[in-house]
């Protein structure tokens, strides 16, 4: 069948009439994802936190991570701010807001940082191979087997955590907190960072009790806490929650909007691709670019 | 003969002059050498000396009693036992406030009498399993209460709504395994520990709240972690220990156990010296000196071959990190070897299952001291391997490692003594057992606290030192060297006389010599001078009756005769070990020994001894080498008793000092009589001697004493009771006739 411009006209307007007459609402086609609604989570409490890198230590162990070049028990590392690594999945920091304590004495607040695991990942979203996932009890799980290396995750993630293994030429991956997603699978499981602390800074449980804990917490010591759980809203709600007794912002905490992440990109690509429109007006576009051209190149020919 | 022939000769001829020639200009032999220079010295052999030692490396010490039962650390386990159970879990608790509670308590309150376990072990299964990266601690019930004053419901801060319930409940019976999802926000045991005790310090600013301040790091299993050849030897073993332990090698560089000198804080007119101790200047009079006797004397080095004065201090290489680290048991090194071990031990078995200290470890050196078993120390000896609580009650009843009071930190050991300078930290009973240490709020234990400021506690609690295996009391060197003399046993079964060594005499379960002690020691070192013709104190404490720093401290009195240099007033070193020694000397010479080659003996002894001392202190400017002449003095030493430790009801009881509390009229002369105390026999009862005795101890003259430590000896005008204490005086003289009732 030869396919002349006004046959390619025709389909191209049966094929829009087509995708008019299904009429999807346009938020659901944008947004179909909802989190998972039974999760796990850990509410970290920072006024309790003493700073002993025991978290640190029993992550290495149960993710057979690599030796420290500084043994966990050197606290001194807490003298530099650092970041979860290929070799690190979560550290403490250190900061001092200015409070002092009852020996006049500047108090320390110590700071977990980890994959917050959101309720709405960013980096699964971006995942162009489904290699990130949020599974059901909490946990953002990075599938290796699937993983391209496009490192994409690691743009996306509003915390900046996926670290790749760049030392590691032939099979590098992504690497963060698992959120011990065996060890949680398992009845009775827990992190192996919440297991281990020694003063339960880290309180592991269902996400849902775990905010109204933190609730209760503010209600019974208002004068302890900051009056926000961080991570109830931020990018729509993170597995990972936080009360402190400093200002967030002053513990190194971003200020994130309450959307999720992927409700901003997922909108703008799945608006894009939506009813074909985009790409559909696009060719309309080239094909009328091409038809104005053709007659003016008609037109000189017959010119000349 | 051809002339081919003539000619071949002649040229092997020549060559074979020319040759012979150059060799012996080139050979510069005992020709050249002056007759005179001495040959060097032959480096020391480990395996000769191991060898001429002859006997096997001793087996571990048994863990049995004297009988032979196995031995148990009786309050350890009963401790543990119960820190193990898991009673139900508590799920209600009474809602009321601190206020409500002590309302609906009124008289009820619980008291520190209430009290039923006053030390506890903080541990439990489901702990452990949540993390198991550090030991148990020791937890001190009965003198928390006393520090919150009774004030039980600090920490047990609610009560289960169970009718019958507890008021003081245990941690363990609502804090059980953490994140229970029925019981949100209720903290598990190990949180609920760790914010209660860390909470309530910070508080309060006082107790530890450093993780190794209180737990004790568990050792990581060494097993995979060393990696060495088959069958390796001691330096192979320290090389792999520094792989991965290089810090631990530099603090031991400048520790007091691998340089035996140190800072000397606590020795009088030696506050600011680093350079005192037994590699340098200190003297005894057991064995005397360590220059010119290293091998023998630096067996008990945690090193390798110190075997002269050019030993190497700065050479990592020769540290000895399993005589401390050994958990097997098996490590021992030879008497005579400079410090080298046995070499046939399995180092590379036990360099695998190295771990913290035991009393073993540190009780191989400091239990033996003076060459022998319990010879030095009136208060160690190798019954603390496995003592009985009535022994020790530290180490007996709650099996205390030797670290757990001289707390270490980068391999210096704190603690000190009165017979070395050296002191990397001091430790007294009160930094665990605070200066209120009896703590029943009883009547009793007001007075009992008083006494802290003027006793130590060892003064009472331990009125009698080598309690149970006799030490040396007096070593007389001016008999040595008959070897004629047949050595006779005395009742303790230890022998009066050796040859090489001279007359001895032992002394089991000894009464103290009491003296004021303010912590600082006089001490005669090599190259001072002194009084021959008295009794030389080669240490002795500093204190006194008017002295507020000053307490009375008990001591084992170490006295005998040395050698002291007739011309220069010097106490001498003797050379008695080793090649050219005493012992050497006398040992080829037939028996009986002529009093001129005994004579000789010691003059060849004393110039090799002095040499060598001045050889190690070169700065010492009292230092004379041998006149030549030597004279025999009468020395003394003071040795501090710290250890040995009775249980409460064993120490002394009032009426065993006061003697005006011994008759019928007793606390009744001050206070109302009261019916539901007997004073008398709160006043008499004391330590039992009787039923030491009836233990085989020998301490039959010590049974119905009074006036123990003798007042008047230390200043006072009588029982202070009566004519008052040294620094304030009571008004009880007056009441002292008083009628009771």
């Amino acid at each position: 069948m030869e396919l002349n411009r006004r046959r390619f006209l025709g389909l191209t307007g049966a094929a829009l009439g087509a995708g008019a007459l299904g009429k999807p609402s346009r938020a659901s086609a944008a947004r179909a994802y909802q989190p998972p609604p039974d999760a796990y989570g850990c509410l970290v409490d920072l006024s309790v936190c003493v700073g002993c890198r025991k978290c640190e230590q029993a992550c290495n162990q149960v993710n057979h991570l690599p030796e420290p070049e500084r043994p966990f028990d050197d606290l001194t590392v807490l003298d530099d701010k650092r970041r979860p690594g290929p070799e690190a999945f979560t550290v403490i920091n250190r900061y001092y807001t200015g409070r002092r304590d009852e020996r006049n004495q500047m108090a320390p607040t110590f700071v977990k940082v980890q994959c917050m695991h959101c309720q709405d990942p960013a980096c699964a979203s971006a995942c162009i191979v489904g290699a990130l996932t949020k599974k059901p009890n909490g946990a953002v799980h990075y599938d290796v087997s699937k993983c391209i290396g496009c490192r994409y995750c690691m743009v996306a993630c509003p915390f900046q955590i996926p670290a790749y293994e760049y030392h590691d030429p032939l099979t590098p991956r992504v690497r963060k907190c698992t959120f011990c997603f065996e060890r949680i699978s398992q009845a009775g499981g827990k992190p192996g960072c919440a297991q281990v602390c020694p003063v339960e800074a880290i309180t592991f449980g269902k996400r849902s009790e775990l905010i109204k804990l933190a609730k209760q917490k503010m209600a019974d010591d208002p004068g302890r806490y900051q009056p926000q759980v961080y991570g109830e809203k931020e990018v729509g709600g993170t597995s990972w929650l936080y009360i402190s007794r400093e200002p967030f912002a002053k513990v190194g905490f971003l200020k994130l909007p309450s959307q999720p992440m992927p409700h901003l990109t997922e909108t703008i690509q799945h608006g894009i691709f939506s009813y074909m429109w985009a790409p559909l007006s696009l060719f309309a576009l080239l094909g009328g670019a091409m038809a104005v051209f053709n007659r003016k190149r008609d037109q000189g020919e017959d010119r000349s | 003969m051809s002339a081919r022939r003539k000619k071949f000769l002649t040229v092997w001829l020549v060559g074979v002059l020319v040759g012979l020639g150059l060799v012996l200009y080139a050979y510069q032999g005992p020709v050249a050498a002056t007759p005179a220079a001495p040959a060097a010295p032959k480096p020391f052999d480990p395996v000769a000396a191991a060898k001429k030692w002859q006997q096997p490396p001793p087996p571990p010490p048994p863990k049995v009693n004297p009988d032979g039962t196995p031995w148990v650390p009786v309050d350890q386990v009963a401790a543990l036992k119960r820190a193990h159970e898991v009673p139900p879990l508590v799920v209600k608790t009474l809602e009321e406030t601190q206020r409500e509670r002590r309302l609906r308590l009124g008289d009820k309150m619980p008291k520190m009498a209430d009290m039923k376990y006053p030390y506890l072990v903080l541990d439990n299964p489901m702990v452990n399993k949540e993390g198991d990266l550090y030991e148990a601690v020791r937890f001190m019930h009965k003198k928390h209460a006393a520090v919150l004053e009774g004030q039980c419901f600090t920490c047990h801060h609610a009560k289960p709504a169970a009718k019958d319930a507890s008021e003081t409940t245990r941690c363990v019976a609502c804090h059980q395994s953490s994140f229970n999802p029925e019981l949100p926000g209720r903290l598990g045991l190990k949180a609920a520990l760790h914010r209660q005790c860390m909470g309530c310090h910070e508080k309060r600013k006082q107790g530890p709240v450093g993780c190794t301040d209180c737990h004790a790091k568990k050792v990581p299993d060494h097993r995979k972690l060393v990696k060495l050849p088959d069958k390796p030897g001691p330096l192979e073993v320290t090389k792999e220990c520094l792989r991965c332990h290089q810090d631990a090698a530099n603090h031991l560089q400048s520790a007091a156990h691998w340089q035996w000198k140190g800072p000397s804080p606590f020795t009088v007119n030696g506050e600011k010296r680093i350079d005192m101790g037994k590699a340098t200047n200190t003297i005894n009079n057991f064995c005397v000196a360590l220059p010119s006797n290293w091998p023998r004397c630096t067996s008990c080095h945690a090193g390798y071959g110190w075997s002269n004065a050019e030993f190497d201090f700065n050479d990592q290489s020769r540290m000895d990190c399993l005589v401390c680290h050994d958990t097997t048991g098996t490590y021992s090194k030879v008497p005579t070897a400079a410090g080298w071990p046995f070499l046939e031990l399995d180092f590379k078995k036990i360099a695998q299952s190295v771990g913290h200290p035991s009393r073993k470890n540190c009780g191989d050196c400091h239990f033996q001291g003076g060459g022998g078993d319990a010879v030095k120390h009136g208060d160690m000896n190798g019954i603390l391997y496995y003592p009985s609580k009535s022994c020790d009650v530290h180490m007996g009843g709650m099996d205390f490692a030797c670290q757990e009071c001289h707390k270490t930190r980068n391999h210096k050991i704190s603690g000190r003594s009165l017979s070395l300078p050296v002191a990397e930290g001091s430790r007294t009973c009160q930094d665990c057992h605070t200066n209120k240490p009896h703590n029943g709020n009883s009547l009793l234990d007001h007075h009992l606290n008083r006494h802290v400021e003027h006793l130590f506690c060892v003064t009472c609690h331990s009125p009698v030192y080598a309690k149970c295996r006799a030490t040396k009391t007096w070593w007389d060197w001016s008999k040595a060297g008959r070897k004629e003399r047949k050595p006779k046993k005395d009742r303790y079964g230890m022998p009066d006389y050796d040859w090489k060594k001279g007359e001895f005499l032992w002394k089991e379960s000894m009464k103290p010599a009491y003296a004021w002690y303010n912590g600082k020691v006089e001490r005669v070192l090599l190259g001072d001078k002194i009084d021959t013709s008295k009794v030389v104190d080669i240490t002795k404490p500093v204190g006194g009756f008017r002295d507020p720093a000053s307490r009375i401290y008990p001591f084992k009195l170490m006295e005998g005769k040395q050698a002291a240099d007739a011309v220069n007033k010097l106490l001498l070193v003797p050379h008695l070990y080793g090649p050219g020694g005493f012992w050497a000397t006398i040992g080829k010479t037939k028996t009986p020994v002529p009093d001129k080659v005994i004579d000789q003996a010691w003059n060849k002894a004393f110039v090799k001894g002095m040499a060598e001392s001045i050889k190690v202190n070169p700065n010492n400017k009292g230092l004379k080498p041998y006149s030549g002449q030597y004279q025999w003095v009468q020395t003394r030493m003071y040795w501090g008793l710290t250890h040995e430790t009775m249980p409460a009801k064993a120490a002394l009881g009032c009426a065993q000092c006061h003697e005006s509390l011994a008759k019928d009229k007793t606390c009744c002369r001050c206070h109302k009589d009261e019916r539901h105390v007997d004073f008398k026999k709160l006043a008499h009862r004391g330590t039992d001697f009787e039923w030491m005795k009836k233990q085989g101890r020998d301490v039959h003259e010590l049974i119905g004493k009074t006036d123990y430590l003798n007042f008047k000896a230390l200043g006072y005008k009588g029982d202070p009771i009566v004519y008052g204490g040294r620094l304030k005086k009571l008004p009880l003289a007056s009441t002292i006739d008083r009628e009771c009732k």
